[in-house]
């Protein structure tokens, strides 16, 4: 049977290697067969040829198709050469050919040695002896072939004939070949390794031809490293090295002798890259006839890169030497230099050119490019074909990765770190989907001593061959090793984001890959892998770390990624803490809790037990535990604390050991007694406030209750996990510092702090402030444990001003009682308070209200009791206030009101507040300040809404808005300057600072608020008892209460005697037409409730009745103008000169009213009397006997109808009645009515005539007398006198006198004097030109002594100019003698000088003693003289000739 | 299929103006705080994040060991940041804005019922 699978054996094994390539279209057999297998096994007919007879290599065969030729390979795209074109074509295939061994003689030479193997069972002999590596990559490649066959054999046999041989069986053979060849994987790996170890730079063989090595070898290697080389990178692109180191190899040595070219082949990437042969030559024949031939011998082999240095020894003094080794050196050109390339060089070494060394390195360069292209193509060659096949079951990880990595390898050493780290990353994809797709993975690994510490970068931390299981790489050292890896060319590259965020997903997911194989793995080895690989990680980074480098954007994300790395160790640092008893230690915060209740129990196995010689550490854990008092939190908060656990881990532990079963027993024990469910620490922690019992009551031994009899099954007490879980981890850890750190709570805090503040402090420099602050907290958290409050608090502030800034109320919740309890330890009172209100602000749910009640109590001891000195303090979560919802309070201008406010309490009970103030500020004005309202008046306000009134004084026109709340509670100042939102009861909504404030008051700007006007429009009657209207229109105000004071003015005295009536104003006013006149109801209902009222004046003033606030109102008041002056007539002929002055009385009236009489309203109301009558007169006719016709013309003055009773004529002297009238006109007249405005005509007869009488000597004015009556309105204006009540007689007719002063003249051609004005030079007048002015006195009547009794005849003259028109140079005043007789005259000159141009009036002559009717003057009236300018002044005109 | 959930609406001042905790598993009495707190700290990243994309839906930003935080980003005022642990934010944010009332005050706390009543509705039929 052996023999036959031997047989067979070799027969398979004789397969040409091609096979390998062409049969792995898998999917052509597997998927290809249903229908067009026929096809397919024609079409590899060729390989069943091949198969059965392996020929020699007589012509290269395409990996497809074997048929040379020029038709390209419809997969690969390579030609397969054909002799011929083998010499043009430099293709991949030439090269992969010349480099692969011939095939039929290893295969015979494998299949003699797996006989060999077979039977010597010698596997370490087969791998040492061969190419392991094509070997192994043959065989699998065969098993995959034949695999296929085997299951299309079994499909269809009748298709397979495999010379008769046993599929199976030969598949068995396989298969066990492979396997065996696998293992030898490890002793080539450790191979590989320490030839990596030892190359490090490439390698430039030295062909020392004429032994010139030892003399050229030190200015050769003073080149080293190469700098400025160009190499091209995978993608064949170039790439500037810039110092790329290397090392000359003389081809004789050792380290490139002895190797086995298979051996070359294998670890290609150490072989020389590049070849210099040194030569010299001094003879032209030496060179023909031994030097070229040994050349050419030495370079025919093309694979190497070479050129030829020529050594000259020859002195340069030595012109001889000189010139032949030139002419050996042109041989040598011609010989081996082509027009594509120029492979020699030459070098002096007296004295070597001066771009010699130039040109040597970039030949060097040269040749270091070409063979990396060769190579890396080979190995990208033969790479791509390896991971096509990686799906296959038999692939082997090995190869891959030995190719890969000697790539990378390759890359690294000439110094392109960016491809080898590409090689690496596509290794490790490639092991991802290799491990996890084929299921071939037998051992993570990781159960070594020493595997808990993070070896992810230390690629030397463990020899490849350790790694490696059967044909596997164990997964927990691969992958560190490629991740070391990848950061070592990181680092190089000097991309530490990089190496931070690809290390933090690497630890991450190696994390899940640990907690995957957990039950595999040492207790708790998960956490302190990710604990160690999180430091190691950061030291190394930090210590590459150069500020400033990197650009602001990546730095700021390369902190964030730091502090995710602190952050992860801390977590699973204390979780490992929390596991050996250090719970107590851990501040249950927010962050805390979030870290470790989320994050599960180990989950090992089994669960550690405790040693059997622990009782007492046991003790003493018991004893710590016991010890250990929750810390009791400030006000009594009952607060639950936070979790760190994400189940209680008593119940995990003992339900994760092995000798309970499945934790049935604990489940049992754990319904009995519910109260254990949470032992230790965790049972008092997780108790609900409401089912919270005195501490004393819980059984804090954690012992297990009495039933337990403490056999093996017995579950363990919380004391005992954490003495087990302590010495597990022992066990598991192997780094003395996490030891150390774990060994003592000391140890542990400070470990502890240093990762917390690591995290922090890159959190803050990410900017992320969020988790920076949070852990600031902490840090605050463990300051005051040991007591340093000012730490702690500075700290505390921050995280609450984070969470208080943004409204996180729950997580503030949490810490703001921490940082009250450090205020108040402080004594920082201001500081403490604001907590307290801070505390109050938050939500009602977070704390129970006697909770919130002792904030309140506190913070109203403080402030009433201790509190030296006023503090200020920001309520304004607190206290909140708004205006009344509705429209604003509206005031006129200079009205006080009160204001009503709302204020919220969001104190839990009623608070006092000793003083309230508000300030109001104006929306509108800048400058203005804010006005502040006061409520001395102690409040007390209820929790939630209050309404607080106000006063409010006068305010300037304008809106407001609520400003600021302040007041106090004993010697708190509190200030709130927000506004609560109208609506529910929600007094927490602090936040609506951007809501538009509503303005709460509105004062008005100043307007009529009433009008006081004068009723009647036409004048009253003068010197008798006239009502005055006075109009009072209130404005959309009310006048209620008002107060008119009437003051009158000269000339005007009100009646006391009568009362002052009042009465609605009927007529209404103007604005309010269109109003009313829409609803006629209004106007009927206004006209009857026409009121009137009588009031009394007191003291000037008048009080208004309540009717009369709203409606416009008239107020009539007896008044009676006084004038003593009598009317006077005026002739016909004059215009009447009347001055509305005189008649006119003013009556001040000043109205107070408004809420408080703050309103004032002042008018002057001008009000016009007259007399009933305006009397002209003209003589109609002057009859021949003298007699006189006097007309007298009445014009009534008023609105109102006067008749004329009786009317007569008092005469003055010089005149007398005519006939028997007595001065009356016919009787018959009498009664006269004048309508108003309208004029009547009375005519008298009177004559020229003396009385006797003396009194009518002294009468100078004749008196009309005229008795009327009047009937008129008082709304209009004159109407009938208001009687006294004594003397009135009812029906009686009113009567009254009108009298009239008429002055009668002389007729007017009876003067005494005529005064003529000369004519004036009829030259004219000039300006400055004295000119004679001259008038003639004439006396037209001889004197009469009684009419002028003073002088005889002495006339008064006087002269009476303007003296801005005249300058009068003579007399102006004087008397000229007259004779008294009829006839005599006298011519007065005066000189003038007309001082303006223009018309004006002359000076104008008077007598001042003769009566104006006695001078009859000429013209009669004025008259203008035309004055010239100025003649022009020739005086100073010189003539130019003289 | 998501077990918890909690739903939070951030103000332009990172300030929470709605909370809710939807889901079908039991809730742990410690998961306001907690969930709060990743909320709260996934701020930092969403801040950073928000400018860097021009896409509305920031689906996982964060994840706090099972917990993962996806935003919703608007473009108004009113609802900077929708935060959900476990919803399809997405989806409920987008519905959610059409919930609003149009008297709603930008910034201030979001306590209609009726919102309430709706957002829950909608995470029960997503969730």
């Amino acid at each position: 049977m052996q023999n036959t699978l031997l047989n067979q054996t070799k027969e398979s094994l004789q397969l040409s290697p091609k096979f390998e390539v062409s049969a792995c279209g898998v999917g052509e057999f597997s998927v290809g067969h249903n229908n067009s297998n026929n096809r397919t096994m024609k079409g590899n007919n060729g390989y069943l040829v091949t198969m059965g007879a392996p020929s020699p290599r007589s012509r290269p065969a395409c990996t497809c198709s074997n048929r040379p030729g020029s038709v390209r390979c419809a997969r690969h795209g390579y030609v397969v050469p054909s002799e011929r074109m083998k010499k043009r074509v430099a293709s991949k295939e030439i090269l992969r050919r010349a480099l692969t061994p011939p095939p039929p003689r290893r295969c015979e030479k494998r299949s003699e040695e797996i006989r060999f193997f077979m039977n010597d069972s010698d596997t370490t002999q087969l791998a040492t002896t061969y190419d392991k590596l094509t070997c192994v990559g043959f065989i699998s490649s065969i098993v995959v072939s034949m695999r296929n066959n085997t299951s299309l054999a079994r499909k269809e046999e009748r298709h397979i004939h495999m010379g008769g041989a046993n599929i199976t069986s030969s598949l068995l053979v396989f298969v066990f070949v492979v396997v065996n060849a696998a293992v030898s994987m490890a002793n080539f790996l450790a191979q590989f390794q320490s030839i990596k170890s030892t190359s490090d730079r490439l390698v430039i063989s030295v062909e020392d031809v004429s032994d010139l090595w030892p003399a050229v070898k030190p200015a050769f290697e003073a080149r080293l490293p190469f700098k400025q080389g160009s190499l091209n990178n995978k993608t064949r692109n170039p790439v500037l090295v810039e110092k790329l180191p290397a090392e000359f190899i003389l081809t004789t040595d050792s380290r490139l002798r002895s190797r086995f070219p298979q051996e070359q082949l294998l670890f290609w990437f150490r072989e020389p890259y590049a070849t210099i042969v040194l030569v010299t030559c001094e003879d032209l024949d030496e060179f023909k006839t031994i030097l070229k031939p040994r050349l050419k011998l030495i370079v025919q082999n093309d694979e190497r890169e070479w050129f030829i240095v020529f050594v000259s020894r020859a002195h340069p003094a030595n012109d001889k030497a000189s010139a032949m080794a030139k002419k050996v050196y042109a041989k040598l050109e011609v010989e081996f230099n082509t027009k594509k390339r120029e492979r020699c060089c030459k070098y002096d070494i007296h004295l070597p050119e001066s771009n010699f060394w130039e040109d040597l390195e970039s030949k060097i360069m040269e040749c270091i490019r070409n063979t990396l292209d060769k190579r890396v193509q080979f190995y990208e060659e033969e790479i791509r074909k390896l991971s096509e096949q990686r799906l296959m079951p038999v692939w082997n990880f090995c190869n891959f990765f030995i190719l890969k990595e000697s790539l990378a390898f390759m890359f690294e050493m000439a110094h392109l770190h960016d491809d080898a780290l590409r090689e690496y990353d596509e290794l490790e994809l490639c092991y991802i989907e290799t491990v996890n797709n084929t299921g071939k993975q037998r051992d993570f690994g990781g159960a070594d001593h020493g595997d808990d510490q993070a070896a992810l970068l230390n690629p030397g931390n463990k020899a490849l061959t350790q790694i490696v299981q059967d044909d596997s790489f164990r997964e927990f050292e691969f992958r560190q090793y490629l991740f070391a890896c990848q950061s070592k060319l990181l680092f190089k590259l000097n991309r530490l984001f990089e190496v931070a965020s690809r290390g933090y997903s690497f630890i991450i997911s190696f994390s899940k890959s640990l907690a995957l194989h957990e039950r595999i793995l040492p207790f708790c080895m998960r956490e302190t892998w990710v604990v160690t690989a999180c430091l190691a990680l950061i030291d190394a980074i930090l210590s590459n770390y150069n500020d400033g480098l990197m650009a602001p954007d990546i730095e700021k994300r390369f902190f964030h990624l730091l502090g995710d790395l602190y952050s992860l160790a801390r977590v699973k640092f204390m979780r490992l803490a929390y596991l050996i008893g250090y719970g107590t230690e851990i501040e249950r915060s927010p962050v805390n809790s979030a870290a470790l209740s989320l994050l599960s129990w180990p989950k090992p196995a089994v669960w550690p037990s405790v040693p059997a010689d622990a009782s007492a550490e046991v003790l003493e854990k018991e004893k710590v535990i016991l010890q250990t008092t929750s810390r009791t939190k400030p006000f009594g908060i009952q607060r639950k604390p936070l979790p760190l656990e994400p189940t209680v881990l008593l119940r995990e532990a003992n339900r994760r050991r092995a000798s309970l079963s499945a934790g049935n027993a604990f489940e049992t024990f754990d319904g009995r007694q519910g109260i254990t469910e949470g032992s230790g620490f965790d049972a008092s922690t997780r108790m609900s406030p409401s089912q919270k019992v005195p501490p004393s009551s819980i059984p804090r031994t954690n012992s297990s209750p009495g039933n337990f009899d403490g056999s093996i099954d017995r579950p363990m007490r919380l004391a005992e996990i954490f003495v087990a879980a302590e010495h597990a981890l022992k066990k598991t850890i192997s780094s003395q510092e996490l030891l150390k750190s774990l060994s003592s709570s000391e140890e542990f805090e400070q470990k502890y702090l240093e990762l917390t503040k690591g995290a922090a402090d890159n959190y803050h420099r990410s900017l992320w402030k969020r988790h920076g602050v949070v852990l600031d907290g902490e840090i605050a958290a463990v300051s005051f444990k040991h007591g340093h409050f000012d730490q702690a608090a500075k700290s505390y502030e921050k995280v609450c001003a984070l969470y208080s800034g943004e409204g996180w109320q729950d997580l503030l919740a949490e810490v703001l009682p921490n940082l009250a309890e450090c205020q108040k330890i402080l004594n920082d009172q201001a500081g403490y308070l604001l907590s307290c209100v801070r505390l109050l602000s938050l939500d009602e749910g977070l704390f129970l209200n006697e909770e919130r009640q002792a904030f309140q109590s506190e913070l109203v001891r403080l402030a009433h009791s201790e509190l030296k000195d006023p503090v200020p303090l920001d309520v304004s979560s607190l206290i909140t206030f708004s205006g009344n919802p509705g429209p604003p309070l509206e005031l006129c201008d200079r009205d006080p009101g009160t204001l009503s406010v709302t204020v919220w309490s969001g104190f839990p009970d009623d608070i006092t507040l000793d003083s309230i103030n508000l300030t109001l500020v104006p929306t509108s004005s800048v400058d203005e300040g804010a006005k502040a309202l006061q409520s001395s008046t102690p409040n007390v306000l209820h929790p939630g809404r209050n309404t607080i009134t106000l006063d409010l004084p006068p305010q300037k026109p304008g809106s407001y808005v609520l400003g600021v709340l302040t007041g106090q509670i004993g010697q708190l100042r509190f200030r709130s300057h927000s506004f609560s939102k109208i609506g529910p009861a929600d007094t927490d909504d602090f936040m609506s600072y951007e809501k538009p404030a509503k303005p709460i008051l509105k004062v008005l700007r100043p307007r009529a608020l009433v009008d006081l006007d004068a009723a009647v429009s036409s004048p009253l009657l003068t010197n008798e008892r006239q009502w005055i209207g006075i109009l009072v229109r209130p404005i959309n105000y009310s006048l209620k209460g008002a107060v008119l004071y009437i003051d009158t003015g000269p000339g005007l005295e009100i009646d006391d005697s009568h009362v002052i009536e009042m009465e609605t104003y009927a007529g209404v006013s103007e604005n309010d037409d269109n109003k009313v006149q829409k609803d006629g109801a209004q106007i009927d209902s206004l006209n009857y409730e026409k009121k009137v009222e009588r009031l009394t004046l007191h003291n000037g003033k008048i009080e208004f009745p309540n009717w009369a606030s709203d409606t416009p109102s008239i107020i009539w008041v007896l008044v009676r103008a006084m004038s003593d002056m009598l009317s006077r007539g005026s002739s016909s002929v004059t215009t009447r000169r009347e001055s509305i002055v005189d008649a006119m009385r003013t009556i001040a009236l000043n109205l107070e009213f408004g809420v408080y009489h703050n309103q004032i309203f002042e008018r002057t109301l001008a009000v016009h009397f007259t007399y009933p009558f305006y009397v002209t007169t003209r003589v109609t006719d002057k009859c021949n006997d003298g007699t006189l016709l006097l007309q007298v013309i009445l014009h009534s003055e008023v609105k109102a109808t006067l008749t004329i009773y009786d009317a007569w004529l008092d005469l003055q002297h010089g005149f007398i009645h005519n006939g028997q009238t007595e001065g009356r006109p016919s009787s018959s007249l009498f009664p006269l009515v004048i309508s108003p405005t309208s004029k009547a005509g009375i005519l008298f007869s009177i004559c020229l005539g003396k009385t006797n009488g003396e009194e009518d000597r002294k009468q100078q004015e004749s008196i009309l007398n005229i008795k009327y009556g009047i009937s008129g309105d008082r709304t209009i204006g004159a109407h009938p006198p208001v009687m006294d009540e004594s003397t009135k007689v009812d029906g009686a007719r009113q009567e009254l006198i009108f009298k009239n002063a008429i002055t009668l003249q002389r007729p007017v051609l009876d003067p005494c004097l005529a005064v003529g004005f000369l004519p004036l030079p009829s030259d004219g007048l000039r300006v400055g030109q004295l000119v004679k002015m001259q008038w003639r006195v004439e006396r037209l009547k001889d004197l009469d002594e009684k009419e002028v009794p003073e002088q005889n005849d002495e006339v008064l003259y006087e002269v009476k100019a303007n003296s801005g028109n005249w300058m009068i140079a003579g007399r102006k005043r004087g008397h000229v003698s007259l004779s008294p007789k009829q006839g005599a005259r006298i011519i007065i000159s005066v000189l003038c000088m007309p001082l303006v141009a223009g018309y004006v009036r002359p000076p104008h002559l008077g007598l001042p003693d003769v009566d104006e009717a006695n001078v009859s003057c000429k013209p009669a009236g004025p008259h203008l003289v035309c004055v010239l300018p100025p003649a022009l002044s020739s005086s100073f005109c010189i003539p130019v000739n003289s | 299929m998501a077990t918890t959930a909690c739903f939070i609406i951030v103000s332009r001042n990172d300030i929470p103006i709605y909370e809710a905790e939807v889901g079908v598993a039991a809730k742990r009495e410690d998961a306001a705080q907690l969930h709060q707190f990743i909320l709260h700290a996934a701020l930092d990243i969403v801040q950073d994040l928000a400018w860097t994309t021009s896409a509305m839906y920031l689906k996982s930003v964060d994840r706090f060991n099972d917990l993962v935080v996806s935003v919703y980003v608007t473009a108004v005022d009113a609802l900077p940041f929708n935060i959900g642990l476990d919803v399809d934010v997405a989806v409920v944010s987008k519905e959610e804005w059409t919930l609003l009332n149009p008297l709603y005050l930008p910034g201030s706390r979001i306590t209609s019922s009726h919102f309430d009543t709706k957002v829950r509705a909608l995470a029960r039929k997503y969730l």
